[in-house]
């Protein structure tokens, strides 16, 4: 025997590619070639249809990821070492800039782009059976989303750093008697300090990537499980739509039509489990409506990536991130405002803490949370759910035109200035 | 579409490549690096041979950086000031120009900043200059880089910089703090000072601001206090050099500087002469200190000083509570003091004050330094307008004692006192007596009382 064959074969484990078993197994082995099924229906891939927003919230994540390991080589989680550290990154360390402005703006457009892909797979009803709980495990990456981003938030140590989440955690300390509880045990103390600084870091580095990774293997097994990408099915001419099965559902959703049994196709465990699979989308469309993964899929993901990486790094060779002084507990600046996305939240608080800071958010989000259970309608078709468009979009205006008055008309002491006035002795 | 799919996802790889070279030439070219190059240019010119000439040019770039914990800052910025310790580079051009005079003020045991302001971390001019937005120490103006000794030599006079010594006396005479705190004492009325020299350090706009309060900061409730152009560019260095910053303790231990002129502030203080001769001229109770001063070295001198009964047994002379400053500005004082100096010194002594006058005068100081003056006059004349109060003038203090017993005027001054107004129509007056008991202690107020009392009695007198 020859040992460093044995080890090859250990590594790679097909036979050599001179043999057809070789060549097969080199697909059938290979992880990257079962992140999808063999073949997509050719409706999935079209750009209008998704926008691949999920995708692209998936690639910035990775850029998160990979440039924030890059930053950690850098980084102390210490007060004032922290502010030190973004000097050192701005002005020592090589590519350093770059890597703080590409985490920057990456996590702002992740911000975006995960609220924009809610709002495409809410007004494309992708929600609805047998889709609801991967709605929900959507609506969970969206509030880690946020998380992440308010924790990686303080960890520059500046004023901007500082004040931002000094509002923010107070704003959460407005529940009623958990609030002052939570506040303090996110900040290891009453205010923000080097505690808090500490277990941000931890939250930011550790605890919410781990969780977010693995509620996003969830999220894309749901979607692969579930019939892969959304598609607009209403728009399917009649002979096809009828072939669509939905097989095990309630009769009452069966909108799309039933097809005689001996069409059927399951993927459950047959021979195993009798009984047909609940919530299984079969598709019995022509193999012409298909096409394979490899290269098709392939290529048009690659491209959103590298998209994605593109404008990242055009913005952050041009745009640089925000760096203020060093934090100071002494001096307020007026006024101290939260970071954007939380400014609508803000606003509300200024009007009622208890309204606008505790009871509107925690319904605004237990009520996004239940929308594909309170949400009866079968139907996909944009025609048939007005009233629902309508509310969604009533939602997403509201949370919009907040976080614009919140981020632009607010000034000293949170009184209305427009963005083109300037105050004169504001600092 | 399809057919065209790999030609695009090609060209979108050729954009990030071109990308992230892009990013690598910015991060590879930054301006400290040309400068570099300039000052081995520079170097080389002078180099004999042609072997070290492509030594000094072949030399590394490397940021160079001074780590200072005592001061708590890195500064960076002989990066590109490459001369600043090199007498060749006398005529150099910046960034490389000698800093003449620079010793003992080095910059490895003190870096740039501390003295120049600007941002020590930063490796480009901009930034480094402080000339950039949330940064709040830019660069220093060159005239007003001399405040900054106040930074550290916080105490008596600096040689060369008389400003500092000036402004804080002025600071301490004119009732600054009656409106401002410095260091946890003083009023509220004005932005506490304690930290005016760390944060927005705009000397210009502090200069007109002594000059015009509200020239450049309107309605503002400073009044003009017509100072001379001295006096205020002494204020503004004054100003400059306040900073509660923690300086470690090899820069706070030189707070004041042992000058010759400060010995003989504390000679005339400590009342050496009342036992002490120099040249023969003064008290014999103890040797003549020009003498001593001649046939001991400055370290005998320094331990005599700290403890007079170690080398004398039974010395008479009492232990001063000294510090090492202040031992070594006397010793400075005695070894260049003369008949003539201790002549002028007798000559100005006063009477040794009794604590009953020494109560007075501390009176008299805390009226002047907490502002009483502003309203009430130097002379305690009063007069200054006040509409629709009675008399239409803030009243004069001169005859306090016949309206008021002294427990009266020290509840006034305690808790404030709104004047009553001429007619209750028109708006209330403008100025009022402030409650003082946060600002000044019981003692304190006591002897402004006192203080009041002694020039009732000299009237009374008369």
């Amino acid at each position: 025997m020859n040992p460093l064959r044995d080890a090859w074969q250990s590594i790679v484990r097909r036979d050599p590619l001179s043999t057809d078993k070789g060549k097969s197994e080199l697909v059938f082995l290979n992880v990257w070639l079962h992140i999808h099924p063999a073949k997509v229906k050719k409706e999935n891939l079209k750009v209008k249809h998704t926008f691949y927003l999920g995708f692209i919230t998936f690639f910035l994540f990775l850029v998160l990821v990979t440039s924030g390991v890059a930053l950690m080589f850098y980084y102390r989680p210490d007060a004032p070492q922290a502010y030190q550290d973004m000097k050192d990154l701005q002005f020592v360390v090589y590519l350093g800039s770059f890597l703080r402005n590409m985490h920057r703006w990456a996590a702002h457009g992740m911000v975006i782009c995960v609220f924009l892909h809610m709002c495409r797979v809410f007004y494309t009803g992708s929600y609805k059976r047998p889709r609801q709980f991967n709605w929900v495990i959507g609506v969970v990456l969206f509030l880690l989303t946020l998380g992440l981003s308010f924790t990686g938030y303080l960890l520059p140590w500046d004023q901007l750093a500082f004040w931002a989440i000094t509002v923010g955690t107070n704003i959460g300390s407005y529940a009623p008697l958990v609030g002052a509880r939570i506040r303090e045990l996110l900040l290891g103390g009453h205010t923000v300090g080097e505690s808090a600084l500490l277990r941000f870091y931890v939250l930011h580095v550790a605890v919410l990537p781990v969780l977010m990774t693995l509620l996003t293997m969830v999220h894309f097994w749901r979607v692969r499980k579930d019939g892969g990408l959304s598609r607009p099915v209403w728009k399917l001419k009649e002979e096809k739509s009828a072939q669509l099965v939905t097989i095990g559902a309630p009769v009452a959703s069966a909108a799309l039509a039933a097809v005689p049994a001996s069409k059927d196709k399951t993927y459950g465990l047959m021979e195993v489990v009798t009984g047909k699979p609940i919530f299984e989308t079969v598709s019995m469309e022509e193999e012409e409506d298909t096409v394979f993964s490899y290269p098709y899929a392939f290529f048009r993901e690659g491209i959103a990536l590298l998209v994605t990486v593109t404008t990242v790094m055009a913005v952050s060779l041009f745009w640089k991130a925000p760096l203020e002084e060093l934090a100071n507990p002494a001096k307020t600046p007026n006024p101290a405002k939260a970071p954007w996305y939380f400014l609508g939240l803000q606003e509300l608080v200024s009007h009622s803490a208890l309204l606008g800071g505790v009871i509107v958010p925690t319904l605004a989000v237990l009520a996004l949370i239940a929308i594909p259970y309170i949400d009866s309608n079968p139907s996909r078709r944009p025609a048939d759910r007005k009233w629902a468009i309508r509310a969604f979009t009533l939602f997403v205006v509201v949370n919009v035109v907040l976080i614009i008055v919140g981020t632009f008309f607010r000034g000293p002491g949170w009184a209305m200035v427009p963005p083109w006035v300037h105050i004169t002795g504001a600092e | 579409m399809e057919r065209r799919l790999p030609q695009f996802f090609f060209a979108l790889s050729m954009i990030v490549l071109a990308l992230m070279l892009g990013a690598i030439w910015q991060a590879a070219s930054p301006a400290w690096k040309t400068y570099q190059q300039e000052f081995h240019r520079l170097e080389a010119v002078g180099e004999p041979n042609a072997a070290a000439k492509s030594d000094v040019l072949n030399a590394a770039l490397v940021i160079k950086q001074d780590l200072l914990p005592g001061l708590q800052r890195v500064d960076r910025c002989t990066t590109c000031h490459l001369g600043v310790e090199d007498p060749t580079m006398k005529n150099a051009p910046q960034p490389f120009t000698f800093h003449a005079n620079l010793a003992p003020h080095i910059p490895a045991k003190f870096g740039c900043t501390v003295c120049h302001g600007g941002q020590g971390l930063a490796t480009d001019q901009q930034n480094a200059h402080g000339q950039v937005p949330f940064w709040q120490e830019p660069l220093l103006p060159r005239e007003y880089i001399r405040a900054s000794c106040g930074r550290c030599h916080k105490e008596g006079e600096v040689p060369g910089v008389p400003e500092l010594a000036d402004g804080r006396r002025l600071f301490e005479t004119q009732g600054c703090r009656g409106c401002h705190k410095l260091n946890g004492v003083g009023g509220t009325i004005g932005p506490d000072l304690t930290e005016e020299g760390a944060i927005r350090r705009f000397p210009e706009w502090l200069e007109r601001h002594f000059l015009d309060p509200n020239a450049v900061s309107r309605n503002s409730p400073m009044p003009n206090f017509h100072f001379t152009k001295e006096q205020a560019r002494a204020l503004t260095f004054y100003m400059l050099s306040l900073t509660s910053e923690q300086m470690g303790t090899y820069y706070s231990s030189v707070r004041l500087i042992p000058s010759a002129s400060y010995g003989r502030e504390l000679f005339v203080e400590k009342n050496c002469i009342a036992c002490h001769s120099i040249g023969g001229v003064g008290a014999k109770n103890g040797p003549d200190l020009a003498q001593v001063a001649k046939q001991h070295s400055p370290g005998w001198l320094d331990e005599q000083l700290v403890n007079p009964q170690l080398i004398y047994p039974g010395s008479t002379m009492p232990a001063y509570d000294l510090e090492t400053n202040a031992r070594k500005a006397i010793i400075t004082f005695m070894a260049s003091a003369t008949a003539e100096d201790a002549q002028s010194i007798l000559s100005q002594r006063t009477k040794p004050l009794t604590p009953q006058d020494a109560a007075i005068e501390a009176g008299k100081q805390s009226f002047a330094r907490f502002g009483c003056v502003g309203c009430h006059g130097l002379q305690l004349q009063g007069g200054v307008p006040n509409p629709n109060s009675q008399g239409g003038e803030v009243p004069s203090l001169l005859h306090a004692s016949d309206d008021y017993t002294k427990e009266e005027v020290v509840k006034i001054i305690q808790n404030g006192k709104v004047p009553p107004v001429e007619n209750t129509a028109r708006p209330a007056a403008p100025l009022y007596m402030p409650p003082w008991k946060s600002v000044l202690t019981d003692e304190d107020i006591h002897r402004i009382a006192d203080y009041l009392w002694s020039l009732q009695k000299k009237k009374d007198a008369w």
